[in-house]
């Protein structure tokens, strides 16, 4: 016998694990098509399709429900101009639907790769599809908590009710026993009535005057110190985070994904202004992101986007009639007598943006990062060294040529960057 | 050689007069009453407790209140769809053509804020007349019409073209003529619409009629060669130029080119070549070219026409029938010697008349054809298309309008109703005319009389080109949409000749694709965008031929010698000139307050035109400057008060034309007085001389004359000349070199500059004083303009300022003293020296030591800076600053209702430039050295890694100007351009003897004199 089940074993050992590899082959194989499919799709497709709705193409849910041919949509994909060129009907026909645009051709794309998009979209699609059935169970463990709060809620306050009348019978009952025998009450002996100063402390308090003069001088110097402040602050507004007209978040553009700066603020590098960007830089992304990841619904703040430049997302078209500008609240104001250029400092310095606009990449809204005084200024052109580096421009300087060669600090201030024709004229 | 002359700005100041004497005394020019403080009254009086009370609750509350004001929210609002070419806060540059220039247009944000010099502009290198500077102001004019109107109606386009096209046709019925008047036109495109709609509608014609007419040279052209032409003078090729007249630096023709050649024979680069050409002006007014000329005899009009017979026989060495003495021995003298001159430089010399009567036309090309100018100083075969009218077919016109011939009219950059001399004859005449168009982008007086009002596009947002001499073809385009309902005059004349093409740009792209492009080997599309950048395309010059004058002169001389009898003045009465003003012109931008108030380089007046006379005229009559008279010629008569002017000739009155609109936005409307009625018809021309009765009538008038505002004290050392024998015989003459002071013990430590040292270099012999450089410096530094009445108390705000000085000679001696003065005959033979005076930019300012706050201070790289929001206006630094060139805002000129003409409306808000900040009232301001232009330069070279080149950075001023007077660059760079012209011989600085150390170095001013002539 214990052959037998030695036997067994061995067998049952490869036989389980060809199973297990078998089923676990059979399990890679099913997801591997539709996670394949989705890897792909995100990659190549999603700049202009969606699986529910119209973007640049069309919505790739519906109009595979209308296409079942396979094999025919493997080449539309790879070559849908070679179709339309033949002369294909049904090729024609969603060519000149969507207004004889041509969608971009994926010959790198193998048929294994289309069947996989085609699958991970019917798939998405089905799954949408589905009215959203949630387990029964689950529901209810879900609601449970809920309920039991609830119901345990009111019968901790009825128990507690009860708890109360409870002890307020018996609260009478013990006053009616002491009624009805009153020489258990001991008369409390009488205290004669001394008139206690409450203020007494103060009173000496005041009378004593080098306390007085602390004090007094405690509070000038504080009130001194504030409106000193105060003034001195005036019309410096670090922190100034007005409400503005779309609520644009830098943490996720700038922060979340990435974008550089100069993409939108191009000016920046060219110009004295960084530039707020136009409408057009925001629609190169915006004209098929229309919600944040996930979200089902169009995001409001874009929708501005949208109705400032009067453009329909469902039509994709624009109409400039109804076009008007956004009008954003500056933040950083510096005075009309100040000139300040961008490009000297972003290009030519190499700063960060950050050094004077602060963590923008973490901002949701945008504030006042810096106080953007003069004094703010010049001590920064007294610290920093001027960025000679690969520059022409300072090469031939011969004041200054001996200390380049031997890699010196050069500051802003030694060049003159804080004689006041610098910036005011 | 110390300066041996004695320099004076004006008769006040050379005769002491007390008036002068007192304002000068003083620290201010008005009186300050500390006096009446601390003595008097000022310290005793008292204020009641209750009143101090009052005043100081008063004070509290109203301080805490306007405190309390909220900090106003600044809007950012960025373009919806950027232009690709836009980058806010970068100028772009666009080619264009300004009265046929090539020019460069600055925009920023799509708005154009200055007008440039296209550096390879064939007529003026790059330089620009004062007209052309302030041509960009009259975009963002806001009396500019809003919208066509049909009888002062406001009206649609389409009911325009509904109305005018209806009229067309019943007027094509009644068979009845249709006139365009136009002023001169050389645009190709133009004339092409224009030959079109004369082909398509029965019976038209267009008359080109110009208010300051050319007619007479073309006609003499005409002729004597057969050729109906202006030709393209050459005075870079003239070794003697002989001016009978023509203001040819200031106004004659193209004088910003003129000027460009010009100073080729007298720069520094000339000198140094030991060359000088000889300029010699016969003229009765003080005119700009007068000014400059080397030796400048005082003619009359009535004298003018025997002197150039005389000319003539002393060249040709023959004797015209009825030739005679002029009767003036001094021009008889000076006619002999200039003869002689000219025959010894036969080839290279030139002679030309202002005159417009064809006779005396004739006569000098007779002169220039016997000196071999034809071929050489002038071109009959490039000739010039900058004027072209014909005055006999504009009398013809008025006449046909008179007796009914007329039924539509259509006006084009024209308005005689203003500048014709019968005015009335043409507002009465249009009465009998059944459709007046005009197409002007501003009302004025002929557009009044008009019944459809179609404006045009202004330059700015018009497409087109030019032609201003033969083979020199420039593009015209739009630098920014049209800022008003506004339709071009070409587009309107397509529409409503249903001319096949209606849009005029495609009108311009067809000629220039099938005539014009091929003439520069472009073609095409690609053609056309490389024209777009280059501005123009300029064919090779033909050879000018040479041409022979063979006409008989008896008859023109006979002409020429009755004429000027005619204007030969009796008892009582003077001899009127008209000219024009180097800033007004013809008028037609007298709405441009930069040009109202730019000084008249002669005269410094602003806001006025006057009558100019002679000094001992004035005391003949028994007048002082200001009073007013009244000038009757032709019928017609104008007060105006009197200037005086030394180097008037004796028994002439000058008048400036183009005063006197009636019909104008706020700032031109009755400026000065009309003089284009004292024009006559004679001859088939236009002449500007008359006989007029002159009679006092007792007001005096105060002007709003710059001449002796910021004195320096008759100090003899700031403007500096010599005579070109001495300049040869030693360079350095009078250049102060023996005069040099030891230098001082500096009472300043001694700053380093390290790596630039901007310093400037001015030529006081290439500076004609013509003024472009104080128009561009308001344009590039937002100066405000104060108007006529501030600057009446010496508060104008120009940062540069020409200064003219006058000084005599006396026969041979010049005058030294001021008592010589005195025994002089008259105070006819005055000389001119022109310096343009700006901050000096000194290296040990007095302007810096006494500023309390250090608002005034200096810089690493040579400039006196100035920090406007440091100012708190004690105006200690204007006191101390011995080039007076420091200037104190008295109001916030920007957005005070009280200068209501000028720029304080929103539109002309837009021409302001975005670089440089507007000065707020109680601050001091001065010449920055277009430090914003420095920075621009310096950022431009940083950015693309490389050093910053000479020439990289230029100055406003030293942009526009066509004689290239104004050099500027790093004094540290031994081989830029300023450093060799500062190590000129020539160089002197002025009042370097205080130990200022001035950053601007003058070149001394030579003039080519021969001693002969008186």
């Amino acid at each position: 016998m214990r052959n037998i089940s030695l036997t067994l074993k061995q067998f049952i050992k490869p036989a389980l694990l060809a199973l297990g590899l078998v089923i676990l082959g059979f399990s890679t194989y099913a997801q591997g098509d539709l996670a394949k499919g989705k890897a792909i799709f995100q990659g190549k497709c999603t700049a202009c399709h969606a699986v529910d709705k119209q973007v640049v193409g069309p919505a790739l849910g519906p109009q595979l429900d209308q296409e079942p041919d396979e094999k025919w949509l493997i080449k539309w994909v790879q070559n849908n101009q070679a179709l339309i060129a033949a002369k294909d009907p049904k090729a024609v026909a969603i060519y000149n639907k969507f207004n004889q645009s041509n969608m971009t051709l994926f010959a790198d794309l193998s048929d294994a790769d289309v069947s996989n998009i085609l699958a991970y979209v019917r798939d998405e699609w089905k799954k949408d599809q589905q009215p959203p059935v949630t387990p029964a169970g689950a529901a209810v463990a879900e609601k449970g908590p809920s309920n039991i709060m609830i119901l345990g809620l009111i019968g901790v306050i009825v128990v507690a009710f009860i708890i109360i009348l409870v002890l307020n019978k018996v609260i009478k009952t013990l006053e009616k026993l002491i009624l009805n025998k009153p020489d258990l009450l001991l008369p409390e002996p009488v205290e004669p009535v001394v008139p206690v100063d409450r203020y007494a402390t103060v009173k000496k308090l005041i009378k004593n005057k080098k306390f007085v003069f602390f004090v007094l001088l405690c509070v000038s110097i504080a009130g001194g110190g504030w409106t000193w402040m105060t003034m001195w602050n005036t019309n410096i507004h670090q922190g100034y985070q007005p409400v503005q007209p779309i609520k644009f978040p830098h943490d996720l553009h700038a922060g979340a994904m990435q974008i550089k700066c100069q993409y939108c603020h191009s000016g920046a590098y060219k110009s004295k202004n960084a530039t707020i960007p136009s409408l057009n830089i925001c629609m190169n992304c915006h004209k098929t992101i229309s919600a944040r990841m996930g979200a089902k619904t169009p995001s409001t703040e874009i929708a501005k986007i949208y109705d400032a430049l009067g453009y329909d997302p469902q039509t994709q078209k624009y109409d400039s009639t109804k076009a008007h500008p956004i009008q954003w609240i500056r933040i950083h104001n510096l005075p009309d007598l100040v000139y300040f250029n961008h490009s000297q400092h972003a290009k030519v310095a190499g700063l960060k943006c950050q050094t004077c606009h602060g963590p923008v990449e973490t901002m949701k809204e945008v504030y006042q990062y810096s106080p953007l005084t003069m004094k703010w200024c010049i001590q920064c052109h007294k610290r920093t060294g001027i960025n000679y580096k690969d520059n022409g421009y300072y090469e031939k300087m011969e004041a200054i040529h001996d200390r380049i060669k031997r890699g010196d600090k050069i500051t802003e201030a030694e060049m003159g960057g804080i004689e006041c024709a610098k910036c005011h004229y | 050689m110390d300066s041996n002359k004695k320099y004076w700005k004006g008769l006040e100041e050379l005769n002491n007069e007390p008036e002068f004497v007192e304002k000068n005394k003083n620290e201010f020019p008005e009186p300050i009453p500390i006096e009446d403080v601390l003595t008097g009254g000022g310290l005793e009086g008292k204020t009641p407790r209750r009143d101090f009370l009052k005043a100081l609750g008063f004070g509290v509350g109203a301080v805490t209140l306007a405190a309390c004001e909220r900090v106003p929210v600044h809007k950012s609002i960025p373009y919806l769809i950027k232009p690709e070419e836009v980058t806010p806060g970068v100028p772009n540059y666009y080619v264009s053509t300004y009265d046929g220039h090539a020019i460069l247009v600055k925009t920023r944000e799509g708005r154009p804020i200055k007008v440039e010099g296209n550096p390879n502009d064939v007529l003026s290198k790059g330089g620009l007349s004062a007209q052309a500077q302030a041509s960009v102001l009259d975009l963002y004019d806001y009396n500019r019409l809003n919208n066509p109107s049909l009888d002062t109606q406001d009206a649609s386009w389409s009911a325009i073209d509904t109305f005018v096209k209806s009229e067309l046709g019943a007027i094509k019925a009644g068979g009845k003529k249709v006139r365009i008047v136009s002023s001169s036109i050389n645009s190709p495109s133009t004339l092409a619409v224009i030959a079109d709609f004369v082909a398509a509608v029965p019976n038209s014609k267009h008359v080109t009629y110009d208010a300051v007419s050319y007619t007479g040279i073309i006609q003499a052209n005409q002729n004597s060669f057969g050729k109906a032409v202006l030709p393209h003078y050459r005075f870079d090729k003239a070794d003697v130029i002989v001016s009978f007249g023509a203001d040819f630096l200031g106004t004659w023709i193209s004088p910003s080119e003129f000027m460009a050649q010009w100073v080729t024979n007298r720069n520094g680069k000339s000198l140094k070549g030991k060359k000088m050409s000889r300029h010699i002006q016969f003229e009765a007014g003080m005119s700009n070219t007068g000014s400059n000329a080397d030796t400048r005899i005082l003619t009359k009009p009535s004298e003018e026409g025997p002197a150039l017979v005389n000319l003539y026989n002393e060249i040709a060495g023959t004797t015209l029938p009825g030739s005679k003495s002029t009767g003036n021995s001094s021009i008889d003298k000076a006619v002999k010697i200039v003869a002689a001159e000219l025959k010894a430089a036969k080839g290279k010399a030139l002679v030309v008349c202002g005159s417009n009567d064809v006779a005396k036309q004739v006569l000098v090309n007779a002169i220039n054809s016997l000196l071999g100018s034809y071929g050489t100083t002038i071109d009959l075969d490039n000739y010039s298309n900058q004027y072209k009218g014909n005055d006999a077919e504009f009398v013809d016109f008025v006449g046909e309008m008179n007796r009914g011939e007329v039924d539509a009219v259509f006006f084009l950059n024209s308005n005689p109703v203003y500048d014709y001399h019968n005015g009335e004859a043409v507002k009465a005449a249009l009465k009998q005319v059944r459709l007046r168009v005009s197409f002007a982008d501003r009302n004025d007086e002929t557009s009044a009389h008009c019944n459809v009002v179609a404006p045009g596009h202004y330059y700015l947002e018009s497409w087109g080109d030019g032609n201003a001499i033969e083979g020199y073809y420039t593009v015209v385009q739009p630098v920014i949409n049209p800022v008003y309902d506004t339709r071009q005059a070409e587009q309107s004349l397509l529409m409503w000749s249903d001319a096949p093409v209606k849009d005029y740009y495609t009108y311009v792209r067809n000629n220039w694709d099938k005539n014009l492009l091929a003439k520069g080997g472009l073609s095409g599309q690609k053609g056309w965008e490389t024209l777009l950048q280059t501005g123009f395309i300029k064919v090779a010059d033909k050879t000018p031929g040479t041409y022979t004058f063979s006409k008989d002169l008896n008859g023109v001389a006979q002409t020429i010698l009755n004429q000027s009898g005619k204007l030969a003045a009796s008892a009582g009465s003077m001899e009127v000139q008209l000219y024009q003003t180097v800033a007004m012109r013809d008028g037609k931008r007298a709405n441009n307050p930069w040009l109202q108030e730019m000084p008249d380089p002669v005269s410094k007046v602003t806001w006025d035109n006057f009558a100019a006379m002679s000094p001992n005229d004035m005391k003949n009559l028994g007048v002082v400057q200001g009073d007013t008279i009244s000038i009757e010629a032709n019928g017609h008569s104008i007060e105006l008060p009197i200037l005086v002017q030394p180097g008037q000739t004796q028994g002439t009155i000058s008048i400036a034309l183009g005063y006197g609109r009636t019909v104008a936005g706020p700032v031109g409307l009755n400026v000065g007085k009309n003089a284009f009625p004292f024009l006559n018809f004679v001859n088939g021309t236009f002449q500007t001389a008359a006989v007029a009765k002159i009679t006092k009538t007792g007001g005096n008038y105060i002007f709003a004359q710059t001449q002796t505002h910021h004195s320096i004290e008759g100090r003899n050392t700031i403007v500096r000349e010599t005579t070109f024998k001495e300049y040869v015989k030693d360079p350095s003459s009078n250049s102060g070199g023996s005069l040099k002071h030891k230098p001082y013990e500096s009472l300043w430590d001694e700053y380093q500059r390290p790596v630039y040292d901007w310093v400037m270099a001015i030529d006081l012999n290439a500076c004609t004083g013509c003024g472009a450089c104080v128009v561009a410096c308001s344009a590039e530094n937002n100066i405000p303009v104060v108007g006529r009445d501030e600057v009446r108390r010496r508060r104008e705000m120009h940062w540069i300022r020409i200064d003219r000085y006058y000084s005599f000679k006396d026969g041979d001696k010049s005058v030294t003293e001021e008592h010589e003065l005195s025994t002089m005959k008259d105070l006819d033979n005055v000389e001119v020296v022109y310096q343009p005076m700006l901050c000096q930019h000194c290296d040990h300012a007095p302007c810096e030591t006494v500023c309390p706050v250090l608002a005034t201070v200096h810089s690493n790289e040579g400039i006196n800076m100035m920090a406007y929001n440091r100012c708190v206006g004690t105006r200690y630094c204007a006191n101390n600053c011995p080039y007076k060139v420091r200037r104190f805002n008295w109001f916030n000129y920007w957005n005070d209702a009280r200068f209501d003409n000028y720029l304080i409306n929103e539109h002309t808000h837009l021409v302001l430039n975005p670089d440089v900040v507007t000065r707020f009232r109680g601050v001091m301001e001065k010449c920055s050295m277009c430090i914003q232009r420095i920075q621009a330069g310096k950022l431009k070279a940083k950015m693309e890694k490389r050093p910053l080149k000479d020439g990289d950075v230029k100055m406003a001023c030293q942009q526009t100007c066509p004689t290239n007077a104004i050099i500027f660059g790093n004094r540290n760079d031994p081989n830029s351009e300023v450093s060799k012209m500062l190590k000129s011989e020539r160089t002197f600085y002025v009042l370097e003897e205080l130990g200022v150390e001035p950053g601007i170095g003058y070149q001394v001013k030579v003039r080519n004199t021969n001693t002969e002539i008186a």
